[in-house]
């Protein structure tokens, strides 16, 4: 990998330098990045924990190819009507009707993965784009869009959601992951205009302005790459939000009924009254769905880290 | 400059806000699929009543002339009467309400207390065994499922131990007795308590706890802790008298910031517990289509939010002296 020569690029300062060596810079400061990242115990683990739920995603396929019983949603054991314990024919057991609950959490691993990184891109890229753009025009604009945010950041996702479901029936799990990301922008927005305000009266933002550049191409070219470190650090939190709005919400019966994710399988148990008789049913989703929020959660605090001189500083103290 | 104006300038925000709050509920209500009507007058009423309802509701009038009743209707807290109960629904929020204080502010209160306490020793004893372990165990509570972690609880300390009730607030047999004094009751709506609170303490408290500690770390750091430490106080006192009350500060902001996300905790919390809040009539309305509750509960719980963010923010005021807005 060719490294670029400044010594101060961990701080994302660089970039005054000529467009053309944008894309090595930005490979350099990965490269740069991961070998900081690495060092990191919790980074670490965070990335093991998410590619284990990849896999399970991933083998969420197998088990309907195998036999159409273990289908997650409409696979139901001919055998069985009722739960079982975990056997050798059903891992975890069977559920209420008889299906498969090894495979149901396969499938919400699937689930939790589409939920999760859809919404965070969604709301990452609005936050980023009206916090960039209320730092960068300043006045009015600026007033405007963060009394909006203000006002979406204090209302309680979940119930906004539920109010939502209460009017419009049963939402669809596209819906759902929209609704979250719409109400999840202002956090990113926040951070991503005092960024922003930082930066926009630096030297190579200046400069470009005096070339002549529009406002669109400083923003997206010159602003753009220098709050982006930011604005992924905090998409690995916006997925740990999702994923727990969407599961809380399914967890309530307002998941979208055509899914199966680890919150509607914690409703199962708790609806059909299983929580104290089956474990292997009410253990599994639960922990699942708290090991990957760790894992992203993890995941962001790494980041953090590497992106943070200050706190890396901390580690080589005395 | 003074606190006064500052509470005032925030309360004149607040009204703003709810006002905002209450507009787009008004036009979803009317936009939804369906007929409004509908959804705001029982269908099983006897029509005279009925009648009465849409007139005092405005119902029967121009959409912008039904925007001023609406408006009307809540500043007086006439919102409806809802369809399961059959009783005025602001008459039922205001039973629940509060229970939802009592809960709510218990478990803020402690979880923040906690996470000082506690983030306080992980940042001074930094890198050592304990610190490790309040940071991976704050980590790791902090991410807990809050639905299942109340499931796991109720089925562990109330059906496997069996120490605590499995749902509810009271024991009805205690509220009946002649003989139960206030003590009893008291006693016994703790006992209820019990496990409410706990549940929503530990998902509460870890991030308070990594907030206090990184703060406490760089108040360590300060000029006037070296100043401390060479006057030759003892360390007990440079910590628990000079440090952590600066290091708190950033733990009430994130309280305030949190707020929302312990709101939706809230609600669930005393879903899976029974505990007779708004949160849980708020979801009990939404599953049985109760439109009016479920916009009077909706509109109670913004108002909570924003009176806590404005009790957050007095306190930040009150406790920083240095903050003057």
């Amino acid at each position: 990998m060719p490294e670029a020569p400044q010594p101060s690029r961990k701080r994302g300062n660089t970039c005054d330098q000529p467009d053309g060596k944008h894309r090595l810079h930005w490979v350099a400061r990965f490269v740069d990045g991961w070998r900081v990242y690495r060092k990191n115990t919790i980074g670490r683990i965070g990335i093991m924990l998410l590619g284990l739920f990849a896999l399970m995603a991933l083998a969420s396929f197998i088990p309907p190819w195998v036999d159409p019983m273990y289908h997650p949603m409409t696979g139901v054991d001919p055998h069985i009507s009722h739960s079982t314990g975990p056997s050798l024919r059903h891992w975890l057991g069977t559920d209420f009707i008889g299906r498969d609950i090894f495979s149901q959490l396969l499938a919400g691993a699937r689930i939790a993965f589409m939920v999760g990184i859809s919404s965070a891109l969604i709301s990452i890229f609005l936050g980023t784009t009206i916090g960039m753009v209320a730092g960068y025009a300043g006045r009015t604009t600026d007033v405007v869009l963060m009394r909006l945010a203000d006002m979406i950041m204090v209302m309680p996702t979940l119930l906004v959601v539920l109010i939502l479901a209460a009017l419009f029936g049963q939402l669809n799990i596209w819906v759902i992951v929209l609704m979250i990301a719409l109400f999840r922008w202002p956090g990113v927005a926040r951070v991503i205009r005092s960024q922003t305000l930082s930066l926009r009266h630096r030297p190579f933002v200046e400069a470009a302005r005096v070339a002549g550049a529009s406002h669109l191409r400083i923003l997206f070219r010159h602003i753009l790459p220098h709050v982006m470190p930011l604005a992924l650090l905090y998409m690995t939190f916006r997925v740990t939000s999702a994923i727990i709005i969407e599961a809380a919400l399914a967890f309530l019966g307002f998941g979208d009924p055509g899914t199966v994710s680890w919150g509607m399988m914690l409703q199962w148990v708790w609806k059909t009254g299983h929580m104290f008789q089956a474990p292997y049913w009410l253990l599994p989703p639960g922990i699942c769905i708290s090991l990957i929020t760790m894992a992203f959660y993890m995941t962001g605090r790494a980041m953090d880290d590497v992106l943070d001189p200050r706190l890396r500083s901390e580690e080589t103290k005395a | 400059m003074g606190l006064r104006r500052f509470v005032l300038r925030r309360l004149v925000e607040i009204v703003v806000i709810f006002f905002v709050i209450m507009t787009v509920l008004f036009v979803l209500f009317r936009l939804a699929p369906g007929d409004p009507v509908a959804r705001m007058v029982d269908p099983s009423m006897t029509p005279e009543d009925a009648r009465l309802l849409m007139e005092s509701m405005g119902l029967d009038q121009p959409l912008w002339t039904q925007y001023l009743y609406y408006l009307k209707n809540v500043a007086t807290g006439n919102l409806g009467i809802s369809f399961h109960y059959g009783e005025p629904v602001s008459r039922i929020l205001m039973n629940r309400l509060p229970n939802t204080i009592l809960l709510f502010t218990t478990a803020i209160v402690l979880s923040a207390l906690l996470g000082v306490f506690l983030g306080k020793i992980a940042a001074w004893r930094r890198e050592e065994r304990i610190d490790t372990l309040m940071t991976i165990g704050a980590l790791f509570c902090n991410t807990l499922f809050l639905p299942w972690l109340a499931l796991i609880m109720i089925w562990f300390f109330a059906y496997w131990v069996g120490w605590f009730p499995i749902t509810g607030m009271i024991s009805p047999q205690v509220w009946i007795d002649p003989s139960a004094g206030p003590i009893r009751k008291t006693l016994d709506v703790l006992h209820h308590m019990a496990l409410p609170l706990m549940t929503l303490i530990v998902t509460h408290f870890g991030s308070y706890l990594l907030v206090m500690r990184s703060s406490m770390l760089d108040t360590l750091k300060d000029d006037y802790i070296i100043t401390a430490r060479a006057k030759g106080l003892d360390e007990k006192t440079i910590r628990d008298h000079h440090a952590a009350p600066n290091a708190a500060l950033p733990v009430v902001t994130s309280v305030g910031l949190s707020l929302a996300f312990s709101i939706n905790g809230g609600a669930l919390t005393e879903t899976v517990f029974s505990w007779p809040g708004i949160g849980r009539e708020l979801v009990f309305s939404v599953s049985h289509s109760d439109y009016p509750l479920a916009q009077a509960a909706f509109l109670l719980i913004a108002i909570v939010v924003l009176m806590a963010n404005l009790v957050v923010d007095v306190l930040y005021a009150y406790l920083d002296p240095r903050i003057r807005y």
